[in-house]
């Protein structure tokens, strides 16, 4: 068969591989024009709106909330005790989780992917659920609580969870697969043969590890925070439940503005400040994969 | 239990026969309130005796977690109404009034509400009362024996790391510290809170939890924590759930009253259905019976539950009596700056 028979009649309606490509990202666009765009665009005109004490909304276009969070100590505490909270989380995620995701790259191959299914398998479970085990494994007549009470080492439970260290733990456990999935994605450039080399010249364990190993590393680690960051500071259901009302946080307030006070129009405004927290995330990453690059 | 079912049964056969008279309509009608156990009950009760009374008109239930939900979806509804009636609390009821979401009480298709306590009716609000619960106290009955009499109960040095209070701008936590006031010696809640914040602050350090989950009546039940506070009507249910572990008393001080309202939609497509059920909501029958299931205290002053179930309640006259006025959009007024006290004067104690 010829080419010249090959080639079917040239239709009149036939693209070529660059006219073909917006109508191929058109469906995308539309969904996140749809999905995205336009709640986002909801979220920023209801910020704009007037609340009126005891729930009522008045339409108008006003900036007030906006000066009223960042004229406001308690607001801008929030803000300070999210973005605190959420690297602290973020880099003890990291810690506990880069072990983890080092050690299932280097398995051997037909134990990896049950390894790995072994990591995501919480994300299986809802939050709730994983947060409530929580509850019952620090709480003050729970696992913790009664093996240092056995152990004469407290004389009264000690206090874990309904304060920072109890949100801090639970969101840590619910966001180590992220972390540890985003670690072994970014594995890939680690070439084993690189770290032999290291070694063979010399260079201790910890050396490799600094010098070698995490540099290689770097982008999956860049990604694994960013996640973890994003997710830390947008959760909800944990810090609720483990928080007991002492932990104020960007999300929590959001719910509590919307859903208790009903002050739709501070709420948004309080969104539309944790988006910006997301687009600054963003940039910082992007700073950085560009300079590993 | 047998007076609780013969009482039912009475109030029941009482209901049918007023309703020989009542027009044979068709229709249906969304209603939109509470979840959980007060879907559970209200169903099983106002709702079952209205689909007998009216078998031709479906009743659909929609389901909402709380007051706010239930305005959001009105909000989201404005131009085409989902929801016919809709029973919420009496401050967002405020809120929905102010933005045009709930159509004016008509009193001649509504004829009930001729009858209702003055109470009842807020100025302001298109809707009116048809539940009056009251704030109480709840304990741990393995862990406190005889049952408190009094809120200072709460304040108990004993009680350190065991009390479960459900913050401002929780109401539960706002009626608190209205009620902490009138103990610590305060005017008026009008004339400042200061006492009360101030004694809210003494209770602090004592506080387990102030976000109680999934509420303030499962971590009693199940003794993660001594002491707390609630509403009465599901802190009754719950303490005959509980075989006895959660105890449940209305202190001698008095407490405050919590209203939620019925009313109809603006826009409703089932205008006539939605007020045949606002009637019947508001009928001496259905809220003798809801009262037998529930224990929140009829809105109607004709309705005539049995003294057993009224006992349980905040209605008793020696009760009312000592029961604190408060009125819920005054409150509402001041609600987000007594929220930012309780953020920095109160709740700052208990870390």
């Amino acid at each position: 068969m010829n080419a010249a028979q090959a080639e079917p009649a040239r239709s009149p309606f036939r693209l070529n591989g660059r006219q073909l490509v917006p109508i191929l990202i058109l469906p995308i666009l539309l969904v996140n024009a749809i999905s995205f765009l336009w709640p986002t665009f909801s979220l920023l005109r209801m910020s704009l709106n007037e609340p009126v004490a005891g729930g009522a909304i008045r339409e108008t276009l006003t900036l007030q909330t906006y000066i009223d969070v960042m004229t406001d100590g308690f607001y801008l505490e929030l803000v300070w005790n999210s973005i605190y909270l959420c690297s602290i989380i973020t880099i003890v995620t990291l810690i506990l989780s880069y072990p983890i995701a080092l050690f299932i790259h280097r398995a051997d191959p037909k134990w990896r992917s049950i390894l790995t299914l072994m990591v995501i398998s919480p994300l299986l479970v809802s939050a709730v659920v994983r947060t409530y085990g929580w509850v019952i494994i620090l709480g003050d007549q729970g696992l913790i609580n009664a093996f240092l009470m056995s152990t004469g080492l407290v004389e009264r439970p000690a206090r874990l969870i309904f304060n920072n260290f109890g949100v801090v733990v639970g969101l840590i456990e619910i966001l180590m697969p992220y972390m540890i999935l985003s670690l072994m994605a970014g594995f890939g450039r680690l070439d084993p043969r690189l770290e032999e080399a290291a070694q063979s010249l010399g260079a201790k364990r910890f050396t490799t590890l600094r010098r070698v190993t995490i540099p290689l590393t770097a982008p999956g680690i860049a990604l694994g925070c960013l996640l973890v960051f994003v997710l830390s500071i947008s959760s909800f259901v944990t810090p609720k439940l483990l928080g007991g009302g002492r932990v104020f946080l960007l999300a929590t307030e959001i719910y509590d503005q919307s859903i208790v006070l009903l002050n739709w129009p501070l709420a948004a405004s309080l969104s539309m400040l944790v988006l910006v927290i997301f687009g600054a995330a963003l940039v910082v990453y992007s700073r950085i994969v560009k300079a590993l690059d | 239990m047998k007076t609780k079912l013969l009482m039912g049964g009475i109030a029941a056969l009482a209901f049918m026969q007023s309703l020989n008279a009542a027009q044979a309509q068709s229709g249906e009608v969304t209603i939109a309130s509470y979840d959980g156990i007060f879907q559970t009950e209200y169903m099983d009760t106002v709702i079952a005796a209205f689909e007998e009374a009216y078998p031709d008109i479906t009743v659909n239930y929609y389901p909402m977690a709380n007051s706010a939900a239930t305005l959001g979806t009105l909000r989201a509804q404005r131009s085409a109404p989902q929801v016919d009636v809709v029973i919420f609390d009496v401050s967002v009821a405020k809120a929905a009034t102010d933005e045009g979401l709930l159509a004016e009480l008509d009193r001649d298709a509504v004829t009930n509400l001729n009858d209702l306590y003055d109470t009842a009716f807020t100025e302001g609000v298109n809707a009116a009362a048809v539940t009056f619960d009251n704030l109480v106290l709840l304990y741990n009955t393995g862990a406190i024996s005889e049952a408190p009499t009094s809120w200072e109960a709460l304040w108990d040095p004993a009680r350190e790391g065991r009390v479960i209070i459900p913050a401002a701008p929780d109401i539960q936590g706002v009626a608190l510290t209205i009620i902490a006031n009138q103990l610590a010696g305060g005017e008026s809640y009008l004339d400042g809170l200061d006492a009360g914040v101030e004694k809210m602050a003494e209770l602090a350090p004592l506080v387990q939890t102030w976000e109680p989950t999934p509420d303030p009546y499962q971590p009693i039940m199940n003794a993660q924590a001594d002491i707390g506070i609630g509403w009465n009507a599901r802190g009754q249910i719950f303490s005959d759930q509980s075989n006895g572990s959660m105890g449940v008393v209305i202190p001698s001080e008095g407490s405050v009253y919590q209203i939620n309202v019925i009313g109809t939609v603006e826009g409703s497509a089932n205008e006539e259905a939605a007020k045949t059920f606002m009637n019947f909501a508001l009928s001496p029958e259905a809220q003798a019976l809801f009262t037998e299931r529930m224990f929140y205290a009829p809105t109607n002053e004709k309705s005539e539950p049995s003294t057993e179930a009224l006992d349980r309640t905040a209605a008793t006259p020696e009760r009312m009596e000592t029961m604190i006025d408060i009125n819920w959009l005054e409150v509402a007024q001041f609600r987000e700056a007594l929220t930012e006290r309780w953020r920095r004067e109160i709740i700052p104690r208990s870390r």
